[in-house]
């Protein structure tokens, strides 16, 4: 059992999947899923797993601990990105490394977060380079 | 004519670190921009006050005077103090003639720490350390100058004009010049962006006065007109601060078509605009902006020409920027028209724009998603 930061943004968890919406009228997918669309402002949407493979669109690196509600088990600087998987860009962590390219090609992968205050660890979604 | 708007007092404080109350910093800012337009409080009509802060820019009245005045109270982020002078604007053409604007804040040290309910998404987004202005800002430029051909050393040299310009300015905050390899060089914050590639928020204030009609050329011998103010928020395709996600394809901005619009109403091009302002949070922004505005279609070769310099073809952000004057956000969008409002009238305190410029245009952006742009004219 994987213990993640918000269960509401993961359509499965093996194999890891991000859970989006996409709208009925005009086809647009959201992430995380919610139940209007905010593009053409029409309310039947419907939840879906996103694809997982996709490219790096932009990425930089947080080079500072950002201050509360941020949580780590030790700050070390980390690289973010948004990821183009074809109907939605994906903002989310850019993992192992933090010299990345525009267009190189990732999966989406569970990296660990933080520790609780009782040793379960919190995992959160991220994009490691497809190999 | 007797319809027109302008702008007849201003008044800046010097932008910086501040001990005191918010509201003193407004209180200095108002009656400096009365004294400029020759008027009294009790003159006034109408006022617009806006501060991203928790005082109420409304209950300056208790320091200014309880003269009954309407005095309306607006809060929309980076795009405050737009918004606190279109809405005076859109009160004087309904018949008041004098209005006092009003913007101001005293942030504390550091980037914003904003809160991922505030803005509608789950704890997750900070807990994971991506609810930052720094990293978007990071985010956004690399995409923007990956598209556009544009180098990273570019951003060095926005750097660069931004400190000469504070140098030569008694109000900007930071003063001390930055060359072109210094700011490469420097501590990188969020990649590609350095130490000396961002603002910071910090304290000011400043104030306008406008007039409707014949009155302003009564109050001011050279009254700058309003020749536009438009607000816009944002359509599908923009790229905006604390987005888990964007919309694939063509990419749209509230800068896009807030700058349009204004030119529009105004009746003139880009092309026609002599000095400007446009929003640089960071210098990616304002390589951006210069874009979206339409008032630069080859950045890296405008850069390299010093087209923004004092004696380039369009002086932009002449008083520094938010760079050189950090942004206390309420004040910050009204820094820009008293920029422009001085170096129209030729009286800028920090370098001048020569040859009497008549074309003005000032642009703030913020969150979440909006932009209003101004177009500021002479005539004589």
């Amino acid at each position: 059992m994987t213990t993640v930061v918000d269960e509401t943004l993961f359509a499965t968890l093996q194999p890891v999947a991000l859970r989006g919406s996409v709208c009925a009228q005009c086809k647009a997918h959201v992430f995380p899923a919610q139940d209007t669309c905010p593009m053409c402002a029409g309310v039947d949407v419907s939840d879906l797993a996103l694809p997982t493979h996709g490219t790096v669109w932009s990425w930089t690196v947080q080079r500072y601990e950002p201050k509360a509600p941020y949580r780590s088990d030790g700050f070390a600087p980390f690289a973010i990105g948004y990821v183009d998987l074809g109907p939605v860009i994906v903002e989310g962590w850019l993992l192992d490394r933090t010299d990345w390219a525009i267009g190189d090609a990732v999966e989406l992968a569970l990296a660990p977060a933080w520790t609780d205050v009782d040793g379960v660890v919190v995992h959160t979604y991220g994009f490691r380079a497809r190999p | 004519m007797s319809e027109d708007v302008y702008i007849v007092g201003a008044s800046r404080t010097v932008f910086g670190r501040f001990e005191g109350e918010d509201h003193d910093l407004a209180e200095e800012a108002v009656r400096g921009a009365l004294a400029d337009a020759g008027i009294t409080w009790r003159d006034v009509d109408v006022a617009v006050g806006g501060t991203n802060g928790e005082t109420k820019p409304d209950n300056l009245v208790s320091r200014l005077g309880l003269t009954a005045l309407p005095f309306i109270t607006v809060k929309n982020g980076c795009a405050t103090g737009g918004v606190a002078l279109l809405t005076a604007r859109n009160m004087l053409m309904t018949g008041n003639d004098i209005a006092c604007v009003v913007g101001y804040d005293n942030h504390s040290r550091g980037a914003f720490n904003a809160s991922p309910a505030r803005y509608g998404i789950g704890d997750w987004y900070g807990q994971t350390g991506m609810m930052l202005t720094t990293s978007y800002f990071g985010l956004k430029a690399r995409r923007y100058l990956h598209d556009h051909g544009i180098s990273d050393r570019t951003l060095g040299l926005v750097s660069h004009k931004a400190f000469a310009y504070g140098e030569a300015h008694p109000k900007a905050w930071r003063r001390k010049p930055v060359s072109v390899d210094e700011a490469m060089d420097a501590e990188v914050i969020n990649d590609p962006l350095t130490r000396f590639m961002f603002c910071a928020p910090n304290a000011g204030g400043v104030a306008l006065i406008l007039a409707r009609g014949a009155r302003a050329f009564d109050l001011c011998d050279k009254p700058v007109k309003l020749a536009a103010a438009e607000l816009r928020g944002r359509r599908p395709g923009s790229f905006e601060v604390f987005s888990p996600w964007l919309s694939p394809g063509e990419r749209t901005s509230p800068s896009i078509d807030a700058a349009a619009a204004a030119f529009t109403a105004a009746g003139i091009t880009p092309a026609d605009v002599q000095v400007a302002q446009v929003q640089d949070t960071d210098s990616g922004a304002e390589i951006i902006h210069l874009g979206e505005t339409g008032l630069c279609a080859d950045q890296e070769a405008a850069y390299a020409r010093g087209d923004f310099d004092i004696d380039g073809r369009l002086p932009v952000n002449t008083d520094g920027g938010c760079l050189a004057n950090g942004e206390p956000v309420g004040a910050s969008g009204l820094r820009q028209v008293y920029e422009v409002v001085t170096q129209l009238q030729g009286r800028a305190e920090g370098k001048q724009v020569p040859g009497s410029p008549r074309v003005g245009f000032t642009h703030v952006y913020g969150a979440p998603g909006i932009s209003a742009c101004t177009v500021l004219t002479t005539t004589a």
